[in-house]
């Protein structure tokens, strides 16, 4: 949360002739950050982000105590001034005091709740001092006691109210939580209906305050009104913030209960409310003080090792210096020879619970600036990486090939899910989505790919991208599986196009590779006729082809889009193929085509394995040329191999690449009814 | 035996004239000089001549042999000489390889775990959805935090585990500390995590998905200088030796004490401009980790230390390249891609 403190109210509190930005430098070398320095006509105002540990910072005087520490550390010229009235008699001024009946149904609600009435008070502005810091620091200037409230709030930290006494009923004042279906109307003119076990007060028989967030209207401080309750309390933190958030409705004072807010600060807080009062609205003390005391600030003595610092800071910290910052900071201290045991102030006594956190105290005042700095000294781990390792350097491989990376959200709409076909109880689904299009986490990558070729098609004819992401699928009574995959589209591409890139890829795994038709088809995303399973070392890896028109239609794509989803977690557990040496033939070989027609259906795989079997001879086998001609005959196909023969004993004779070749013809023509062109 | 000779020269030469091409030379040689070529039956031939026939028909066949090679030679000298070339335009366009693009967002995590490989962390891998014990509970987040609100971060639709309780998206890379922890057991740790992250929040400056990065590093001997000098390392590294950085106090729940890490601003060299603050840019967060979070992990909060430091990958590149607004990262324009 930020705040803005106006530099000259915050110099009434830090005595020093230090620059505006002098002291923000050293705040946010040491303390809360300076965001920004605003510069006014009159003065400078800092735009200070406190962090949520530091609810006692949330104050120009808690910034004040801060500065101070930090300054002095450094031998600058620095005083801190507390604010007048914080230890102000509360004794009543008149002989008759008001009566004031609290009950607190449930003192959890609640940790302490004091109050006190005011009497002949004099509704009228505030004075110009209070109003322009009001203004600076970004609130609206209303009437003078209401301006003391957040007045006080800006300058302690603790949030506060006043009701106009004679407007609640029965001068009774009921806390408890809210009943389902109860509605109050706050000063800010809305009807808010509240949820069940929101800290409220009811009068008689009405809700007037809705704690810690904002005052009823009905309750309100009017330009009439004589006799006023100021009201000074610490809530339930985590209830202020559940009610907040369920409303939307997050105030000044709000923002500082849900931090919390220091229990030993409330009485000085309301002295201070009261002093004001007197001085700029004439009240008189009209009642006795209502301090109904649930819970005390914990606090407990934390013993810190010297040693301990020194390991922390990689430095010798001078012991005297430690105890001196802990001083400026509030805590108490006292040392022994190894050790300083540190007593924090009640404003700290959340946040600072263990030596470490006095670590953090001093080194920060020491200034973390002074630490030297040195490159860690100790052994480097043994062991592998994860396969992300790889992944970096697989990705650089597909961009040489000419694709272009994309990274696309793993979270899709329900639309983008049905399309991929894969059963709702495999799916993984949000509990709290932002939109209706980010709802699921994707089972596959390619919806999206293909999305990105569809919002691109304008552009260019022949897209190639590809992803490297994690995909989801649901398990029972543990985390989704999230394999690493591997996801290509082509736009305006054929199978083999695809598949040929798909071999490459593996070429630069290292791994071998297989395409099978799938016979019993499970993917919805591809086409059947043009698509084929992946294997790598007998494993299915993933798929490859062209996808379903059922796709490229919902994104209205012209053309075809070649795709592949490979599952790099599963091929990244295979081995990778060991290469070894083999000797390379000191005799050239001899290369000869061979050209046969036959059946369309048979797979140019098993042509090529039959032709491998047959013969020793025979060492590399290419198809060269695969051609339908409607003058083949109906269902034929001619398919050329170059074969290449070779010997380790020196070239093939001309007889024996002829004996080779007739098997290999005899083989084609017995296995496939082949018949050889000649 | 004469005739021979002369006939296995002659077949030869028309074997050598009528080569049009190197390869067709090579198939000449092969059949001329091969297991059965002309060559070799003619030379196995001699053993079959009366013994004193031989030494002048040895000679007259190495005469054979050496014209034979000289003719080739020369041959294959006519078929690779050189032609002269035309004259071209030089400045005309030319044919290019096709070369594809690594999104912004790999290159800057290649950039940085090169970096960090080189003081010896290593990349690991863990679950993007997790467990909100790793995500939250075990780095020291108490129940109410708000991190752990349904307004910040996404919940899966799943039972809850009695033990590790709900299925989240994972909001940051700290999940994969204890994971660390837990996979290493015994320190020194030096890890790097990097993954894609979730927040339920989308603006100029945030998108509801984006990649984190993470580091952990565990020892005996591990302190806030340490920090420091890593930091130091990466952003000469990084940036440029002309960027320095600097810690400032900061509050994270699972590192004690905490800091925020900037760097002086590349626009104005530290001096302060419009987009920076007072000179210095922030990078990300670090901190010593909390000795909660070394427990949650069974690692000995007494015997070891350790630090850890984690920022958005998208920020480190908003301020390298000026990109205005982070959710063009994630519209895939390709005339964005092809930018980088």
């Amino acid at each position: 949360m930020n705040i803005r403190v106006p530099v000259s109210w915050l110099r009434e509190y830090l005595k020093t002739d230090l620059a505006a930005k002098t002291i923000a430098n050293y705040l946010s070398a040491s303390g809360p950050s300076v965001e920004r320095i605003q510069k006014s006509a009159t003065d400078y105002i800092f735009d200070i982000e406190v962090t949520g540990n530091r609810p006692d910072a949330l104050s120009v005087f808690g910034i004040a105590r801060e500065a101070n520490a930090i300054l002095t550390n450094e031998n600058q010229n620095s005083q801190l001034v507390a604010p007048s009235g914080l230890k102000l008699e509360l004794e009543p001024d008149i002989s008759n005091p008001l009566n004031l009946e609290v009950i607190i149904k449930n003192h959890s609600l609640c940790p302490r709740f004091a109050a006190i009435c005011l009497d002949n008070v004099k509704i009228a502005p505030s004075p110009a001092f209070i109003r322009n810091r009001l203004s600076a620091s970004g609130i609206r200037a209303i009437n003078n006691i209401v301006d003391i409230t957040n007045y006080v709030m800006l300058e302690l930290g603790q949030p506060m109210h006043t009701f106009d006494y004679d407007k609640i009923k029965k001068a009774r004042m009921v806390l408890r939580e809210s009943k389902d279906g109860e509605k109050i109307r706050t000063l800010d003119g809305k009807t808010r209906k509240l949820p069940k076990d929101t800290i409220v007060i009811e009068d008689e028989n009405r809700l007037i305050d809705l704690c810690g967030i904002m005052g009823g209207q009905n309750s309100e401080i009017s330009r009439r009104t004589k006799r006023v309750v100021l009201f000074v309390q610490a809530y339930d933190s985590t209830r202020v913030k559940k009610t907040a958030q369920l409303l939307a409705f997050r105030t000044e004072a709000a923002a500082r209960f849900e931090k919390g807010v220091d229990l030993e600060g409330i009485i000085p807080a309301l002295s201070r409310a009261v002093y004001l009062a007197q001085k700029t609205a004439s009240a008189k003390i009209a009642s006795e003080l209502t301090d109904i005391v649930h819970a005390e600030t914990k606090r407990e003595i934390i013993t810190l090792n010297m040693t301990k610092l020194n390991d922390y800071c990689g430095t010798e910290i001078p012991k005297d210096q430690a105890a001196k910052i802990l001083g400026l900071l509030g805590f108490g201290t006292k040392i022994t020879p190894q050790t300083i045991a540190a007593t924090p102030p009640g404003w700290r006594a959340n946040d600072v619970q263990n030596d470490v956190d006095l670590i953090e105290e001093i080194a920060r005042i020491y200034g973390y600036w002074r630490l030297p700095a040195k490159l860690p000294s100790g052994q480097i781990p043994q062991g592998a990486e994860s396969e992300l390792a790889k992944v970096i350097e697989l990705k650089k491989a597909i961009k040489y090939l000419g694709l272009t990376e994309i990274i696309s959200y793993s979270i899709i709409s329900e639309d983008f899910l049905k399309l991929t076909g894969v059963k709702m109880e495999d799916t993984v689904e949000l509990a709290n989505p932002l939109t209706s299009d980010w709802q699921f986490m994707r089972p596959t990558i390619l919806v999206s790919l293909t999305d990105i070729i569809a919002k691109n098609q304008n552009l260019a004819s022949e897209i190639k991208i590809f992803e490297v992401a994690k995909t989801y699928l649901s398990q029972e009574n543990d985390l989704p599986k999230q394999d690493l995959m591997l996801g290509i589209t082509l736009q305006n591409a054929d199978f083999y196009g695809i598949k040929g890139l798909v071999e490459n890829i593996f070429g630069v795994l290292q791994r071998d590779v297989k395409f099978e038709k799938l016979s019993n088809y499970s993917s919805e995303l591809f086409d059947k006729s043009q698509s084929a399973r992946v294997k790598t070392a007998n494993t299915e890896v993933g798929t490859v082809g062209i996808l379903n028109s059922k796709i490229t239609d919902y994104f209205q794509i012209e053309g075809q889009i070649a795709a592949c989803e490979l599952n790099l977690s599963i091929i990244y557990g295979l081995s990778a193929i060991q290469r070894s040496y083999q000797p390379i033939p000191k005799y050239p070989p001899r290369v000869e085509d061979i050209s046969a027609i036959f059946s369309k259906k048979v797979p140019v795989t098993d042509i090529i394995s039959e032709v491998k079997r047959s013969n020793e001879l025979v060492k590399k086998i290419e198809v060269v040329d695969i051609f339908l001609g409607q003058n083949l005959g109906e269902g034929k196909k001619s398919v050329t191999l170059r074969l290449t023969y070779q010997n380790q004993a020196g070239t093939p004779t001309a007889t024996e690449v002829k004996q080779a070749k007739d098997k290999i013809i005899d083989v084609l023509s017995k296995s496939f009814a082949a018949i050889v062109r000649r | 035996m004469d005739t021979q000779i002369k006939k296995v020269l002659e077949l030869a030469r028309a074997k050598i004239n009528s080569a049009k091409v190197v390869k067709d030379l090579d198939q000449a040689y092969i059949e001329i000089f091969g297991k059965d070529g002309l060559m070799t039956v003619l030379t196995k031939q001699l053993s079959n001549l009366p013994q004193k026939d031989r030494p002048k028909t040895g000679t007259l066949i190495n005469q054979l042999k050496k014209e034979i090679e000289e003719r080739l030679k020369k041959k294959r000298s006519s078929l690779t000489a050189r032609r002269s070339l035309p004259s071209i335009d030089i400045t005309a366009p030319g044919k290019k390889q096709e070369i594809g693009h690594l999104h912004l967002v790999s290159q800057a995590i290649e950039e940085t775990v090169k970096i960090f490989s080189r003081l010896g962390f290593s990349l690991q891998s863990y679950p993007e959805v997790d467990w909100d014990w790793y995500a939250f509970g075990s780095l020291n987040m108490p129940k109410n935090h708000p991190a752990r609100d349904d307004w910040e971060t996404f919940f899966v639709k799943s039972e809850i585990n009695p033990k590790y309780g709900s299925q989240v998206l994972t909001p940051h890379t700290s999940n994969g500390q204890v994971r660390e922890m837990e996979r290493v057991k015994i320190p020194p740790v030096r890890m790097l995590n990097i993954s894609r992250c979730y927040r339920r929040q989308i603006d100029v400056s945030h998108t509801p998905m984006f990649h984190q990065f993470e580091g952990l590093l565990i020892d005996e001997d591990v302190s806030i200088s340490h920090l420091k000098g890593t930091f130091d390392y990466f952003t000469t590294n990084f940036f440029g030796p002309s960027r320095t950085t600097r810690l400032r106090p900061h509050h994270f729940r699972f590192t004690e004490p905490s800091f925020e890490v900037d760097v002086t601003c590349g626009v104005c060299q530290g001096l302060g401009c419009r987009l920076c603050k007072a000179g210095w840019l922030e990078l990300g967060g670090a901190g010593m980790v909390h000795p909660k979070v070394l427990s949650a992990g069974e690692i000995d909060p007494t015997r070891y230390k350790g630090f850890a430091f984690g920022w958005g990958i998208e920020r480190t590149i908003a301020m390298k390249t000026n990109i205005p607004d982070i959710r063009f990262f994630y519209q895939n324009d390709i005339r964005f891609l092809e930018q980088f």
